[in-house]
């Protein structure tokens, strides 16, 4: 893990020299102040948090994340540079963690970037601080585990178009679960519904987007985040011998 | 210093390197050859560590690969037949990318990446974006990137290929510095660039080992081994270049009228005789040279041996 911060510095810096990421960030910004200033009306709730907002946020993070994520290999692009790497003493668990990382950051600018509704919320009313601040928390837990996801995608595919197509594939029929478990209600038993409810993380997602942060529900994502990270480096360590 | 032993790689179904085994010691240089597709360029990632063997084993220094990935890999260089590239980065930032995964720090990084850049005359065009340099520069880069470290063990892929006289002087003058600090493994399909570089060769032919000896003992097998080649302007006599002892036979060049290759049988020497022969009658010579054996031949013909 010594060179972790190595890997790191290069991919944050790969994503600050393409204009993709700003783009990417700005539309990301754009759509979510637009939607919910206008589409879900946040000035007429008259509601001291910024939910209108942040429930957005896993719908717009399926165009954010795959777009995001198809740069994450993107040296590997250069196949002169990324078979040097691997000549390099770098272990593929540097490599993923390290690029993870720098993805997360990008997000979580992304996330910081909306500080003027924050500023607007104060200057309009007194919004309750905690709630922002766990509805902050919430959003940038669940871009961890959909970057994870999109990690996970890159690591089997170099294809650009394929991975965002995939990862947007992916997130979408995780995302879609709720739809799911509304279908099957009355329908299916009890326990298939309940174990449903316990992988979408919409629901908890939203609970924690209410204001209600428990342990549960961090340890979700962070167990996602993990869970997939470890599966890319699995893939990567099998795919090099 | 290296070892291999009864090495196998399977890429899918496709037996790529058979039982493969060798040994080389500290600061020996050993010139890998073979024909297109050999199996030099995988051999060269085994050896290295990026690709991993399906059977046998390859130790670095002691270092198992397979067990000892990462202290194995710090023990190695190696400059990659494409050389680097990267549509961002220049060269200097890639120097340093390297030398900080190898694992150096602040001044003594920049003593590393300085003295690399010199070695290699890389000075002119290190905040030049690699993509823009030439294949000869890149591929020096490349180089530059493999000894950082001054690793214990060597390995170039194609170094040779397409550098000029004077570059290819440079280039031998190099590796004979860098071979008294490191052994070096050459994989090249230009025989000729390395019969001055190499001390060993090893001929790899549809990824069995097929050769083993010293680049003289190689050239001694060719049958062109003493010939002597000259080109005269009317056309020499060739009944009487034929007569002489020890001549095995004759090759007339088709393209070059007037050039013709004597053979020598082996373990004669024909050189006097001819030049005698050529001063005797008078005959007007343009071009005049002993041959040292061709490697290419040799090469070819054992390829084709095992192949048959």
């Amino acid at each position: 893990m010594k060179l972790l911060p190595l890997i790191f510095k290069r991919q944050l810096a790969s994503y600050a020299s393409t204009p993709h990421t700003y783009l990417s960030v700005a539309f990301f910004l754009v759509l979510c102040a637009t939607l919910g200033l206008y589409t879900h009306r946040w000035m007429e709730r008259d509601s001291s948090d910024l939910q209108a907002f942040f429930e957005l946020h896993p719908w717009l993070y399926l165009l954010l994340i795959p777009s995001l994520s198809m740069q994450l290999w993107s040296d590997e692009r250069n196949i002169g540079f990324c078979d040097m790497m691997k000549t390099l003493p770098l272990t593929s668990a540097e490599r993923v963690i390290g690029k993870f990382l720098a993805a997360w950051v990008v997000c979580s600018i992304a996330l910081l970037l909306n500080f003027p509704i924050v500023a607007a919320a104060h200057f309009l009313g007194t919004p309750d601080n905690g709630v922002i601040a766990s509805q902050f928390l919430a959003s940038w837990l669940l871009a961890g585990s959909y970057l994870s996801v999109g990690c996970f995608i890159c690591a089997l595919t170099h294809q650009r178009i394929i991975i965002f197509l995939l990862t947007l594939g992916l997130l979408l029929t995780i995302s879609g679960l709720s739809s799911v478990l509304d279908a099957l209600e009355h329908q299916a038993p009890i326990w298939i519904v309940d174990s449903i409810m316990k992988l979408d993380p919409i629901s908890r997602f939203s609970s924690m987007d209410n204001g209600k942060i428990t342990l549960h529900d961090g340890l979700y994502f962070v167990s996602m985040i993990v869970a997939f990270l470890s599966a890319t480096i699995v893939t990567l360590n099998y795919k090099n011998s | 210093m290296i070892e291999v032993s009864n090495l196998t790689k399977y890429l899918g179904k496709k037996s790529v390197i058979s039982d493969f085994s060798f040994c080389a010691q500290r600061h020996e240089c050993v010139g890998l050859l073979g024909e297109h597709g050999a199996g030099k360029t995988t051999l060269l990632n085994l050896i290295s560590g990026m690709a991993r063997p399906t059977s046998g084993h390859v130790s670095i220094q002691g270092l198992s690969t397979q067990t000892h990935s990462t202290l194995a890999r710090q023990a190695v260089g190696y400059q990659l037949q494409g050389g680097i590239t990267h549509h961002t980065l220049s060269v200097k930032s890639i120097l340093n990318f390297v030398a900080t995964a190898r694992g150096f720090r602040g001044a003594e990084k920049r003593r590393h990446v300085d003295r690399v850049a010199t070695r290699l005359e890389l000075q002119p065009v290190l905040n030049c974006p690699i993509d823009v340099l030439s294949l000869d520069l890149k591929r020096r880069v490349a180089i530059a990137q493999a000894i950082l470290h001054s690793p214990g063990v060597l390995l170039l892929d194609e170094p040779t290929e397409g550098l000029n006289t004077e570059q290819q002087l440079k280039f031998r003058a190099l590796v004979q510095s860098l071979a008294e600090e490191m052994s070096i493994i050459i994989a090249s399909r230009h025989y000729d660039a390395l019969s001055e570089i190499c001390t060993r060769a090893l001929v790899i032919a549809g990824g069995r080992l097929v050769a083993d000896s010293s680049l003289a003992d190689l050239q001694r097998c060719s049958r062109h081994f003493q010939a002597v080649t000259l080109a005269a302007d009317p056309p020499v006599d060739l009944l009487a270049l034929a007569v002489l002892p020890g001549v095995a036979g004759i090759e007339e060049d088709r393209q070059n009228p007037g050039k013709v290759t004597v053979l020598a049988m082996p373990g004669h020497a024909i050189f006097p005789a001819i030049n005698s022969l050529i001063t005797h009658r008078g005959w007007n010579i343009t071009s005049l040279h002993l041959e040292p054996g061709r490697l290419n031949d040799v090469v070819h013909h054992l390829s084709h041996e095992v192949s048959s």
